[in-house]
């Protein structure tokens, strides 16, 4: 009988210390886990959501964030300049606004209202009827479609504010050419896109031809297309999506791996203690036995290897049963977290990484073998004469 | 270990062993010479605390002396290191102890699988070796229970196939009767004595009279001290 066969006995015969060992682990575990994928799901999700927006790169007038500063002066035509370099496949000058929406019994709803330049791509996704094809014509998302019994073809009226929440400016009618979906879009909220002459129209030209941001394709190299875009555009500011990710990780971002990373080490420590207790527990009990096999002969190294494996098999169960429940409760915890506002739908706080799984696997590896450390060093050092002596005396 | 009468297995050459203790250093055993031949049946007896299980240990190759040479079929093995004293006491040393110390969560004929495990024995010749053995002592149909379906004197017939799994020369048994009340005690004497006829040489350690009356020889030990040997 091999080492690994006599640990999974030597379990077997003490099924609640096992199970307790087993279930321990699997709990910490699933915490490990999310803590793993916490530390970088934020990061990772709004990676994700910037590349599937099919843009690498955004300009901006400043490097304000847009709608925090001074917005792009003959945005449009910027756009069509850059679009041109040969590293840029397309780009697309964007506007955004408040909006109120009047429902057909007089009452409003409050919209985000984005104005999209020309351009073959645009950061949104038709989902019913078409495309934005002529003055006035409008996207709205699902949310205020629902909300205000919007479908194609169905007349909208709408009030901007676009300079200040208190401005009133007239109403204007448009028309619902369709609806689409956006990739920042929060749960709850209503969004209605245009052209940027039907924005302007809505505010009245008030900062007419004007774009908070020119989102960029690049032809596959963002760099170098920023590179060019700056050449081009010096009184412009480019950041590529991985700048972008770069400067959320040395900002905001960092909190949450700052808790993941304390609340990891704490139930990492904690499975550790866990299979200490419960090894060093069950070696204490067996002691009389382990002296009498090192007397017929097992030598230091199989019996140490027996208390090795009692800790991987139980760190190993323990930790494959903790990736389902690591799962289970990530979604459980997300949902919770996603309820706070302003968070896009399609972001999410705990996103699964192979990555974060590696390294999951490896804590635990660890945490099993220094875990066995004390209770092998035990055994190791059993002194067999005065241990036989003792459990005689007993 | 094949060995034939008159062959001896261990020499103990001016053997002491000293414990150092908080309140001083307690000689256990002191000063012992002795051989142990081939097939011999011996007991050691004396009062408690005179040395016997500190000997028998010092003899099985468990414990070594502070001063003194021992050899094992020959070869000093006074100071050898941990591992190969493992493998010598693996290969030519069987050990039966009072309180028996079969794995709970092992069967019968796994206990006595065990050592042969450690030496490298077949699977299949392993499992014969056990179900043959078991035979030996009485056990055979017991082979697939484990030790909380046996009696105690049933663990202690397993305890002894499992120390004679190795085919050891040489027998070591600490009080093998000392859990046992007299009837299966003198059972288990009787299966002891089939041993060493059947060629293991024996040494037991025992308080027990009529156990202690049975081998050839009787050491009988005082204060670490050979202070009488018998020979019948």
């Amino acid at each position: 009988m091999n080492a690994l066969a006599f640990a999974w006995r030597s379990l077997v015969r003490q099924p609640a210390r096992a199970v307790l060992g087993v279930l321990g682990v699997a709990a910490v575990g699933a915490l490990l886990l999310d803590m793993l994928l916490l530390s970088e799901g934020l990061v990772s999700s709004m990676r994700d959501l910037l590349d599937h927006s099919g843009f690498d790169l955004r300009i901006t007038a400043t490097d304000s964030r847009p709608g925090a500063g001074p917005r792009i002066e003959a945005a449009a035509r910027a756009a069509a300049e850059i679009a041109a370099l040969p590293s840029v496949r397309s780009a697309v000058a964007l506007r955004f606004v408040d909006a109120r929406v009047e429902r057909a019994d007089g009452t409003i709803i409050e919209a985000a209202l984005q104005g999209v330049s020309e351009g073959p791509a645009r950061p949104l996704t038709v989902l019913r009827g078409r495309e934005i094809q002529q003055p006035g014509d409008v996207l709205v998302n699902e949310t205020l479609a629902r909300d205000a019994g919007l479908a194609p073809g169905s007349p909208l009226v709408l009030r901007a504010a676009c300079t200040s929440d208190a401005e009133i400016l007239p109403r204007i009618t448009v028309t619902v050419s369709g609806t689409a979906e956006f990739p920042f879009e929060t749960p709850g909220e209503s969004i209605v896109a245009g052209s940027l002459g039907t924005l302007d129209e809505a505010c009245g030209q008030s900062g007419a031809g004007e774009a908070d941001l020119v989102l960029v394709a690049s032809q596959g190299d963002a760099a170098a297309a920023a590179a060019a875009i700056q050449a081009a555009r010096p009184d412009l500011h480019t950041v590529t999506n991985d700048e972008l990710i770069g400067q959320f990780q040395a900002s905001g971002f960092t909190y949450f791996r700052q808790i993941g990373a304390v609340l990891t080490t704490v139930t990492v420590t904690f499975a550790l203690l866990l299979i200490t207790v419960l090894l060093t527990v069950s070696v204490n009990q067996r002691l009389g036995q382990i002296a009498a096999l090192r007397a017929l002969g097992l030598s230091r190294r199989r019996v140490v290897s027996d208390v090795f494996f009692e800790s991987v098999l139980i760190v190993g169960i323990g930790g494959a049963l903790s990736l389902p429940l690591g799962i289970l409760l990530a979604r459980w915890l997300d949902g919770i977290l996603k309820r706070m506002p302003g968070i896009p739908v399609d972001m999410h706080f705990f996103v699964f990484d192979p990555a974060a799984l590696a390294m999951h696997a490896l804590l635990l590896a660890v945490t099993a073998l220094a875990a066995a450390l004390y209770p092998m060093q035990l055994v190791a050092r059993l002194p067999i004469v005065t241990t036989l002596r003792n459990e005689v005396v007993s | 270990m094949s060995a034939h009468a008159g062959d001896i297995i261990v020499q103990a050459a001016g053997v002491s062993r000293v414990f150092r203790m908080p309140a001083g250093p307690v000689t256990a055993v002191d000063d012992v010479t002795l051989q142990i031949a081939a097939r011999e049946h011996m007991a050691i007896r004396g009062p408690s605390g005179c040395g016997k299980s500190t000997l028998l240990h010092i003899l099985g190759c468990v414990d070594t002396p502070t001063s003194g040479t021992l050899r094992f079929g020959g070869r000093d093995v006074s100071r050898l290191p941990d591992a190969e004293r493992s493998l010598l006491r693996l290969r030519s040393v069987g050990f039966v102890f009072q309180r028996f110390f079969l794995l709970p969560m092992l069967t019968a004929a796994e206990n006595v699988e065990l050592p042969q495990a450690e030496a490298g024995v077949a699977r299949r010749e392993r499992q014969r070796r056990s179900r043959e053995l078991l035979e030996f002592v009485g056990l055979g149909r017991r082979a697939d229970h484990r030790p909380s379906q046996l009696s105690g004197g049933e663990m202690q017939r397993v305890a002894i196939a499992r120390a004679l799994a190795n085919r050891p020369g040489l027998l070591l048994a600490d009080e093998p009767t000392g859990e046992l009340d007299g009837a299966t005690g003198e059972q288990i004497a009787q299966l002891l004595d089939r041993v060493n006829a059947d060629g293991t040489a024996l040494v037991i350690v025992t308080h027990d009279e009529a156990l202690a009356g049975r081998a050839r020889r009787i050491l009988s030990m005082r204060d670490g001290r050979i202070d009488r040997e018998t020979r019948r």
